[in-house]
């Protein structure tokens, strides 16, 4: 199969993927309490003014016409309106989003460094000490809620010991990257969790390309450490690594979520939590479909490069 | 740690001799400890977890040994009763993603066929799903409702569950046990009990290991988001929440929870790493 | 203080023209002890200084956040549009109306209390240069407010015939009302009509506006910015803006407001939580200010009516004596609150300040519940953190139930949730809820009377027609007795326990302000205030 050709199998398929989960998505909002009518309307409206707001939202429809609506705009790119506000729900993806893919991309270049080195010391000896401390250790930390993470260093660098900022502020119209300091913590939080899971991804790719013959000759020739490292065992670990980190990276779009909880800072996982607990139904349809396209696309991407690096590596 | 043996490449671990090094003792008493905790706990508490006991973050003392919370409620009564919701609920899901992959595992994996290829696909849709993105929604629509969270974790952990045990059951489908049982002329269920079972054990101990260990993560992290069963229900989770911002009153409600939840994901995390090892599987 | 005197000299000029009606002296409050006393320590002596841009944080949305104040129902939404936006004016216990005008000079109000006459103050304009008329006032309060989903803006019409209503060449409202009432200045100048172009229906940082403040950037969810309007009319009568600019911020969690301000990010921080501000107490850099009576909001209990037990009277006001409201001050709220008396908008002039506070009495409670067979009942309480301190209150009270032998549960949804599903809300037994400071009678008429389904199956035509009469009642001595005794009744039958007044615990860094001088300081507008 060329390359080309497995591109656009692989499109299609997260295309479908895709829309199966807008269905699913579609559907466990529509199980929402209440009615989007209320949110819309107010609190104290009368019934004949909710069954007004009702009409003119289109809620009085059949749900399939509803998501066949939701879905053929989402395909334009209108993601529809946010009750709350009435916000476009793309212009909100568009506008933080970025913001939570810039924390997950700071985490990544924390931590893909600190796991590949890791992983190949580890995964190169495996089963010797060094590697069941490795593997012990990010197993354990693995394990460990990012909450958990987030509240202790928040506590301890920015209550008991005050070097950095407890709100992620934003400067007015900048980027976050403008003040650095309100992403050390976030990004400090999310590195630990991806660096232990990308950690032990790509031991166990590393392990498995060192007990290769291929690997186990030059280390009859002679050839140790780095050099071994880099020249024999990494171009073999190389694709199943870059599947292992785009793994880790959709596993950083939920880890976003309680980061940006916690420090306050402007993402969509913030967004998403305050359009469930707003009830703004548009808005937590629109975010989660995004959500599960970037986590799809990552997975593609990573899915490629591998191939690209390895072509005889499974689809 | 107590390690002599000798290079091996990771699939080849007999795991016998290992189970009882000083890492896996100390592990498996911690879990013993959380387990503890967590279980009878509620029976020895010294007072409700919704009583009010004193003037919010007291400092630790003779008669509230951990201090008071947010509330004035004493903090080891309240720890005592909530780190029930966290294990139950992870056990919970870790035993319906278990069963479930085990079935869903095993129909695909020692057989073939589109239907069963289709299957495994659609499964592996969940996979694609942020487990937090799912709770978020799923505890929106069924507010206050711990099954809610329980099913969240069991369904976003279920495809690595039906990954592993699939995989597992391929292996064993190639070795020939299944051909020369079926030869032999054994039904179904007798061949599920004595010869697939007893085979698939280990990678199935392992899988609900690791799965356990995101169950603890996710369930936690629900109870710090507020999902499940609301306040004042107790739980460690939520009482990191509620007493992070005493943390400069009295450190000791905010580090108790926290330190037991540490104490949870790394034992079940670094137990479920062994198990894994022992039994060749990687996943 | 020198502050208190530049801001009488500012009354005197605003209210200069006004005609006084007896009937607004009813409203005036007992004693005046709000304003400067409220930030003591924060106020340094001297003049106000000019300039520094002063930033403050409030709870605020997210992205979806807007500009359209008639749809945004946070904290931030009110006090960005405060800053944005002239208002008609403000509640002043100390002014001649019991109200300090704003873009209205004065409101005439007609012998038969049936037709309020606004004076638009002259000289007053947008920021395009228009100036501000009868027509852009009679916008404001008529136009976006009808399909506004918060319930504050429909006060109007609940009030006034908007289509009798007219303007009478450029600088005269003439408004009849719905039913004679006397209290109309106190609606109209309750700090929340802002006034805003003729037509305007979007918002933008080009949209014209007559606030102390000019938006320069807006970004949802994260805060506006803003320079000093220095064509703001307040800025000719000798006040402020003092402020070159003014950035608020929007930080969702109070402990976190507590945290930006002690981290030196904000200058301000708006209503945080009571343990929170104990935290601060011993940060030397920053100064508590709690607002003062009557700008307490109220934690209430509402039993449903509608609902067994509830029906009985007895098992209603065993539930109110059940409650140690001195307990709840001091846990909940560490001192800094105002005991309740089952009724809300302490502090107001309509306030019935003569009913005996209810006692702490477990042991009537428990009684009254013996002789309505309500001994041991189950019921859940729900609540949600709505506002700081409402679920603490509500832990608390579940304890002080327990001990009357009540078998109460406490159910806490997340925030947001509570009022979301406001059908599911009315069908409650027994649920938490908050009272923001407005005048008791008129806000009366529009959540409570005839059965309004927030009033939880409380449906008294009796006190209704009190209520009427109160409000429609010119001599101010009989107007009291109709709403005392309307009050008295939602006292001893009403289906609320209302336990507890907490203020807004603001803070501030040591060289802010002024802050309250602007009135209506629960949500501060920033007029007045000043970086010394």
């Amino acid at each position: 199969m060329t390359m080309l050709r497995y591109v656009i199998r692989r499109l299609v398929l997260a295309a479908v993927v895709l829309v199966l989960l807008s269905v699913a998505v579609f559907a466990a909002t529509e199980v929402l309490p209440g009615d989007a009518g209320d949110v819309v309307a107010g609190v104290d409206a009368s019934p004949e003014e909710r069954a007004r707001v009702r009409a003119e939202l289109g809620l009085d429809r059949p749900a399939v016409m509803r998501y066949l609506d939701w879905a053929s705009g989402a395909v334009r790119g209108d993601l529809g309106t946010g009750f709350v506000g009435r916000r476009a729900v793309a212009d909100v993806v568009a506008d933080r989003l970025p913001n939570s893919l810039l924390l997950a991309a700071l985490a990544l270049v924390v931590a893909v460094p600190i796991a590949v080195a890791l992983g190949l010391a580890a995964g190169m000896r495996a089963g010797r000490p060094l590697d069941r401390w490795i593997s012990g250790v990010t197993q354990a930390m693995v394990g460990i809620p990012e909450f958990v993470t987030a509240g202790l260093l928040l506590a301890v660098f920015a209550v008991w010991w005050p070097v950095l900022p407890q709100v992620s502020l934003v400067p007015l119209g900048a980027s976050p990257l403008h003040a650095p300091e309100i992403l050390v913590l976030p990004v400090l939080t999310l590195s630990v969790v991806g660096l232990a899971a990308a950690t032990r991804l790509i031991r166990a790719s590393a392990a498995d390309i060192s007990a290769t013959p291929y690997v186990e000759s030059a280390r009859l020739n002679g050839v140790y450490g780095l050099r071994l490292a880099v020249r024999h065992v990494l171009p073999g670990a190389w694709g199943p690594a870059v599947q292992a980190l785009a793994l880790t990276t959709a596993g950083l779009v939920g880890g976003t979520v309680v980061v940006e909880n916690v420090f306050g800072y402007p993402g969509i996982g913030r967004e998403l939590q305050l359009a469930v607990a707003g009830r703004d139904i548009p808005m937590v349809q629109g975010i989660a479909l995004s959500l599960c396209a970037v986590t799809l696309v990552t997975l593609l991407i990573g899915d490629v490069i591998a191939r690209l690096i390895d072509p005889r590596g499974a689809a | 740690m107590a390690e002599t043996d000798t290079a091996r490449s990771p699939r080849e671990h007999t795991g016998a001799g290992r189970r009882r090094s000083p890492t896996t003792v100390l592990t498996a008493g911690g879990l013993l400890f959380v387990f503890a905790t967590a279980l009878i706990g509620p029976w020895v508490a010294p007072h409700a977890p919704t009583e009010q006991v004193g003037m919010p973050f007291e400092a630790p003392d003779g008669t509230h040994l951990l201090g008071t919370d947010v509330l004035g409620r004493d903090v080891l009564s309240r720890v005592l009763h909530g780190g029930r919701v966290i294990v139950v609920s992870s056990v919970c899901a870790t035993i319906a993603t278990s069963l479930i992959g085990i079935v869903v595992g095993l129909w695909a994996g020692l057989g073939d066929g589109r239907f069963r290829e289709a299957v495994v696909r659609a499964v592996d849709v969940l996979a694609a799903v942020p487990a937090l993105l799912l709770m978020l929604v799923l505890a929106a629509g069924y507010p206050a409702s711990d099954t809610a969270v329980v099913a969240a974790v069991a369904l976003t952990t279920l495809p690595f569950s039906v990954r592993v045990v699939r995989a597992a059951a391929r292996r064993l489908a190639g070795r020939g046990y299944i051909e020369a049982a079926l030869a032999r002329g054994d039904g179904t269920l007798h061949l599920l009990r004595y010869d697939v079972l007893p085979n698939l054990a280990g990678p199935l101990a392992a899988d609900a290991g690791i799965r356990l260990v995101a169950g603890v993560h996710l369930t936690a992290t629900a109870g710090f988001l507020g999902l499940g069963r609301g306040a004042p229900e107790a739980n460690w989770g939520r009482m990191v929440q509620e007493n992070l911002p005493g943390a400069k009153l009295t450190t000791a409600p905010f580090l108790a929870p926290t330190v037991l939840l540490v104490v949870f994901a790394v034992s079940a995390g670094v137990l479920a790493d062994r198990l894994a090892e022992s039994w060749g599987s990687d996943a | 203080m020198s502050q208190s005197i530049e801001r009488r000299r500012f009354l005197r000029a605003t209210a200069g023209g006004a005609v006084a009606v007896a009937a607004g002296s009813a409203f005036l409050v007992g004693c005046s002890d709000d304003g400067g006393a409220a930030d003591p320590a924060a106020a340094p002596a001297g003049p106000k200084r000019r300039g520094g841009t002063l930033r403050a944080a409030f709870v605020g949305g997210g992205a979806a956040e807007t500009l359209d104040h008639f749809r945004g129902p946070t904290p931030m939404d009110f006090v960005r549009a405060r800053a944005w936006h002239g208002a008609l004016g403000n509640l002043d216990p100390a002014a001649p109306d019991g109200v300090r005008y704003g873009v209205l000079e004065g409101i005439d109000v007609s012998d038969d209390l049936g037709t309020y006459t606004l004076r638009v103050r002259p000289g007053v304009r947008f920021t395009d240069g228009s100036p501000v008329t009868a027509r852009d006032v009679l916008y404001s309060l008529a136009g976006p407010a009808k399909s506004s989903p918060l319930p504050v803006y429909k006060m109007p019409a609940a009030n006034f015939d908007f289509d009798r209503a007219r303007a009478e060449g450029d600088l005269t409202v003439v408004l009849p009302t719905r039913k004679p009432i006397a209290d109309g200045r106190l609606i109209l100048c309750q700090g929340t009509f802002l006034v805003v172009k003729d037509g305007t229906t979007e918002y933008s940082t080009r949209t014209p506006t007559c606030g102390p403040f000019k938006l320069t950037r807006f970004d949802p969810g994260q805060g506006a910015a803003f320079v000093r309007n220095d064509d703001y009319y307040g800025l000719a009568l000798g006040g402020g803006p003092y402020l070159d600019g003014l950035e608020l911020r929007s930080i969702p969690a109070g402990d976190a407001r507590a945290g930006a301000l002690t981290g030196g990010q904000v200058d301000f921080a708006h209503d945080l939580p009571p343990v929170t501000a104990r935290t601060l107490e011993a940060d030397g850099r920053v100064v508590l200010t709690p607002t003062a009576s009557p700008y307490l909001v109220g934690l209430s209990f509402r039993m449903n009516m509608a609902v067994k037990p509830f029906d009985d009277p007895r098992v209603r006001e065993a539930f109110k004596l059940a409650v140690d409201r001195e307990g709840m001050v001091k846990t909940v709220l560490f001192g800094r609150g105002t005991v309740g008396n089952d009724l809300p908008s302490i502090g107001f002039a309509d306030y019935a300040r003569d009913i005996p506070q209810r006692a702490y009495d477990p042991d009537r409670a428990r009684q009254l519940l013996r002789e309505a067979g309500a001994e041991g009942m189950e019921v859940t309480l729900t609540t949600g953190p709505e506002t700081p301190g409402m679920v603490e209150a509500a832990t608390l009270y579940v304890e002080d139930l327990k001990k009357v032998g009540v078998r109460a549960a406490l159910r806490e949804l997340p925030a947001g949730q509570l009022f979301a599903d406001f059908p599911a809300y009315t069908r409650l037994p027994l649920a938490a809820s908050f009272h923001v400071p407005v005048p008791a009678l008129s806000s009366y008429q529009v959540t409570t009377a005839g059965g309004a389904p927030g009033a939880l199956g409380w449906n008294r035509p009796d006190v209704d027609a009190l209520v009427g009469q109160a409000r429609g009642e010119r001599n101010p001595l009989r107007a009291q007795e109709a709403g005392a005794a309307a009050q008295l009744a939602m006292w001893r039958d009403g289906n609320t326990v209302l336990p507890v007044f907490k203020p807004y615990m603001n803070a501030a860094s040591r060289n802010v302000a002024g802050v309250a001088d602007d009135l209506f300081e629960q949500f501060p507008g920033f007029a007045q205030a000043s970086l010394q």
